[in-house]
């Protein structure tokens, strides 16, 4: 039996022999319908989950919101003691250390993108981003266990003295400085949104056109010029949504944060004191929450958690599709 | 910097002599009479560039004459736009190789002492599809080619870039709306925007790689009027795949061919009308009547 | 514009393109140093991470450390053998639960575009980036609260259910680098749509379908945070337990926790590296 059917189809053996037996199985109405139904039997599931979700957490932490009102988001004092739960003072603190460890992260992670993206040469550039990208692979509690053990005596002996002695910003790191820390918890933050950062900012550098890059070298421009002025800013938007999309990684993040951040749920007097996140009060004071309102109010944050990082990584998704639309095809306004 | 040879600015009299010779170069030629009073502004010698082990074009020797056009003619895969970007040595970030000697004037442009940013300002380029830098304004483009060369001062800016749009026959439409998004013109504004901005560094050569293969054909017969201008003040390279408009817009043609063994070589170099007219090799002869390439 | 003053700015920018390449080639040397000093910083962490956990966990790591149940404390020769068989277990069960799910939608988006679609694939996006506390949360108020027990399956759930959106986007993906021709090809000769579907794109992009779910299962052996809020012992996953022992101040404690942090570690980049292989062997493949 001849197989008339392979002229019109690839070359995989699995895939002519799977179409020659789709075609000869009798068409059914009953089968047609059966996998439609499964379909969107399992698109149904996935939506039910994200619905159910959204459900979940917010009636679990209506008894808090119900308690306290809006006034949960801003009230400051979490003092589970005294039966007062606000989420202020930790949005604050979430807030705080996301943004010192922007500042680490956005330099480094720009200029190691700008390094494999247009510096190195190519036998470099792929092991050495392979090897960078494994680092988004580890484990945020082996993360947090290398933080708490081994960068806390370092930190709280060398590291913070010495920032406390620079002469320009010593101002921010004086004051208690005896291991855990805000600063130690944005270092760790800073260590786990590295690979998200370089990785998003090299795919927005390369997707810059060459002819780009041609037209600024054509001009005179030196490599380095060519990609500070040309390069850079035409990768714009893919860069925001790099940064945007590492906020969203660091404010979600909690186990690590939780090991070094020392859960002093009070505004932090200098960078070296302790302090807490929104997502490093989840960890901790879950397990000792007073069923009830305790829970409740554990689990509202939650939902403060989940509105932030939701928000955050709708807009950087938003920035990253919104990305390629930058240049006007030759056919633009009127001559 | 000692010994840099790019170092020693002309004298302001030469530069009168030579502008004064080329008129008389450019009005002998629309009488027909190639002139030979000036020296060609780019010299090539037993060029051959080629990209890794693959060789794409090879021994080319060609003389380009000062504020002329001359059009590198010939059907794609030659080596054209590989020889022209040789030239400017836009060739050594593809991690090729070019052998032979390439002059500007007197100045190797592969010389070790040379350096390639300074031999890319005096020789610039146009490329196939237009290329504005698309987070800069029209007349931050215009001037972006001065900035990176460390030109500053506001006044001095506007007036170069004013100039250059006037050259490149933009002013008009772009007078108004300077600091508006370059990615905003219409593709025949947008290759008019990159020639101006390219002329606004002062080069001495211009290339051009195909400047109109993706414009419609009212913005091309504009770009090729512009073409005849700016010649007398730039000595322009066009790589075309267009007979027609090498006909129309140059005055001494080179044309390209590929060799038996799919390498591009130069096979006749003249005057644009005699090349066409009464060409000395057959191969000019047959690209020419059409029955090649 | 007078020739003078045309002469003269041809002059000017000569000399200002002159004098000032030093300082820009200078200028461009030192950004490109500096470039270089970030890529290394930014490899530094994982070489610290990889010598920290490895030096310490190997001090514990031997075959009976990974072969013994917990012994009470004080008490010598106890190992993680629970933890490593708890992890399989809900790693596993959580597998069950979402691979079926997984390749039904991506199927599912495979097919249709449109609006619907659309939305589907922007919250399985959106949901990548929820933080895994609150999948935990989530598990915790759907399964763990009305039950009144913490459980092995709730556990599995809030995995599946981080794992869903990762998994989905990859077998889609999968589904239409390989099986997009071979799909219509099947569907335009009138064959029913289900058993292409089995037959012809599942079987065709079976490889990348593994590979892509390599990786969210790396993903999901490595979490702590749904674990907290769904287990009732440290001792039931690895995870865990490296977050109970490491902790603690008692060295003994600490110890462990480094074993199971490297043993937890070796597993996670053996998986990463696999998942890298086969995938840059599929597209040298498809080149």
């Amino acid at each position: 039996m001849s197989s008339d059917t392979t002229g019109v189809l690839p070359r995989e053996g699995v895939a002519v022999s799977g179409v020659r037996a789709a075609l000869l199985q009798k068409r059914t109405r009953l089968g047609e319908h059966a996998y439609t139904v499964v379909r969107w039997g399992g698109a149904a599931v996935f939506a039910a989950v994200v619905v159910a979700l959204l459900i979940s957490v917010a009636g679990s932490s209506s008894q808090a919101l119900t308690r306290s009102g809006v006034g949960f988001l801003w009230s400051g004092t979490w003092n589970p003691a005294a039966g007062e739960y606000g989420a202020g003072i930790l949005v604050v603190g979430t807030l705080l250390t996301t943004a010192v460890a922007m500042v680490i992260v956005v330099p480094i992670g720009l200029g190691t993108a700008a390094f494999l993206s247009e510096l190195a040469p190519g036998w470099l550039a792929g092991p050495l981003s392979t090897l960078i990208g494994l680092l988004a692979a580890v484990p945020s509690i082996v993360v947090g266990l290398w933080g708490l053990i081994v960068l806390t005596p370092i930190f709280a002996n060398q590291v913070e003295p010495f920032l406390a002695s620079m002469p320009l910003l010593g101002w921010l790191f004086r004051g208690e400085a005896y291991g855990p820390s805000v600063l130690l918890a944005s270092v760790v933050l800073a260590v786990m949104t590295l690979p998200t950062m370089v990785a998003l900012s090299r795919t927005a550098l390369a997707a810059v056109p060459v002819a780009d890059r041609e037209a600024a070298l054509a001009l005179g421009a030196t490599r380095w010029q060519a990609v500070r002025k040309a390069v850079i800013p035409a990768a714009r938007s893919g860069i925001q949504a790099a940064v945007t999309l590492a906020v969203g990684r660091a404010m979600g993040e909690s186990i690590a944060v939780a090991m070094v951040i020392g859960n002093r749920p009070a505004l932090p007097t200098s960078l070296t004191a302790p302090g807490a996140t929104l997502g490093s009060a989840i960890v901790n004071q879950f397990a000792e929450a007073s069923p009830g309102l305790g829970t409740s109010s554990v689990i509202a944050l939650g939902a403060v958690l989940l509105l932030l990082t939701v928000a955050v990584n709708a807009g950087g998704q938003a920035l990253l599709r919104s990305g390629g639309g930058h240049r006007a095809g030759t056919a633009g306004a009127l001559r | 910097m000692s010994g840099d040879p790019i170092a020693r600015p002309e004298p302001l009299s030469l530069v009168a002599e030579q502008r004064a010779a080329a008129n008389t170069a450019a009005s002998a030629l629309t009488h027909g009479h190639p002139s030979s009073a000036t020296p060609p502004a780019v010299t090539l010698e037993g060029v051959q560039v080629s990209f890794g082990d693959h060789v794409a074009v090879r021994n080319v020797t060609l003389a380009i004459p000062a504020r002329q056009v001359t059009a590198l003619i010939g059907p794609s895969g030659c080596g054209k736009t590989t020889l022209l970007r040789a030239i400017n040595r836009l060739h050594d970030h593809t991690g090729g190789s070019v052998e032979g000697s390439i002059k500007l004037g007197d100045i190797d442009v592969y010389g070790a002492d040379t350096r390639p940013e300074l031999i890319r300002r005096r020789i610039g380029m146009v490329f196939q599809r237009p290329n504005p830098f698309p987070a800069m304004s029209v007349f931050e483009n215009v001037v972006s080619g001065l900035r990176f060369n460390g030109v500053r001062g506001r006044a001095l800016l506007r007036d170069a870039a004013e100039s250059a749009l006037h050259h490149a026959a933009l002013w008009d439409t772009v007078k108004d709306r300077l600091n508006q998004p370059a990615v905003g013109l219409s593709g025949g504004q947008q290759q008019r925007l990159c020639i101006a901005r390219a002329l606004a560094v002062e080069p001495e050569v211009l290339l051009m790689d195909e400047p109109c293969s993706a414009l419609d054909p009212i913005a091309t017969a504009k770009i090729e009027n512009l073409i005849t201008r700016l010649a007398a003040d730039v000595t322009i390279v066009l790589v075309t795949h267009n007979m027609f408009q090498a006909a129309r817009v140059s005055d001494q043609a080179a044309v390209f061919l590929l060799g038996e063994d799919r390498v591009g070589e130069l096979v006749e170099a003249g005057a644009t009308d005699e090349l066409f007219h009464e060409p000395k090799n057959p191969r000019t002869r047959d690209y020419v009547a059409g029955r090649v390439g | 514009m007078t020739v003078a003053s045309a002469l003269s700015r041809r002059g000017l920018v000569r000399a200002a393109a002159q004098r000032s390449l030093t300082r820009r080639r200078i200028t461009g040397r030192l950004a490109q140093a500096l470039c270089a000093v970030a890529a290394v910083a930014s490899v530094a962490p994982l070489v610290a991470l990889l010598y920290y956990t490895i030096s310490r966990g190997a001090q514990v790591l031997s075959w009976s450390f990974l072969v013994n149940a917990p012994t009470p404390p004080g008490i010598p020769g106890g190992g993680i053998s629970t933890a490593i068989t708890g992890s399989a277990e809900i790693v596993g069960l959580a597998l069950v639960i979402a691979i079926p799910i997984a390749l039904l939608a991506a199927l599912f988006l495979f097919e249709r575009s449109g609006r619907l679609a659309a939305a589907l694939r922007f919250s399985a996006d959106v949901l990548a980036g929820v933080p895994s506390i609150i999948i935990g949360i989530f598990a915790y108020a759907l399964l763990v609260l009305p039950l009144h027990a913490f459980s092995n399956l709730a556990a599995a759930f809030a995995l599946a259910v981080l794992m869903l959106p990762i998994m989905i986007r990859a077998d889609e993906e999968a589904m239409r680098t390989i099986a997009l021709d071979l799909w219509e090809a099947g569907i335009a000769l009138g064959a029913r749509r289900g058993r292409v579907a089995r037959s012809v794109v599942l079987r065709g992009a079976l490889p990348d379908l593994v590979t892509g779910n390599l990786l969210a299962i790396a993903r999901a052996v490595g979490e702590t945070a749904p674990l907290l809020f769904t287990l009732a012992t440290p001792v039931a996953a690895m995870t865990l337990l490296i977050y109970t022992d490491g902790t603690q101040a008692f060295p003994i404690a600490q110890e462990t926790a480094w074993g199971t942090a490297l043993v937890l570690l070796a597993f996670v980049l053996l998986l990463s590296v696999a998942a890298k292989i086969a995938a840059w062997r599929i597209s040298r493949r498809a080149r």
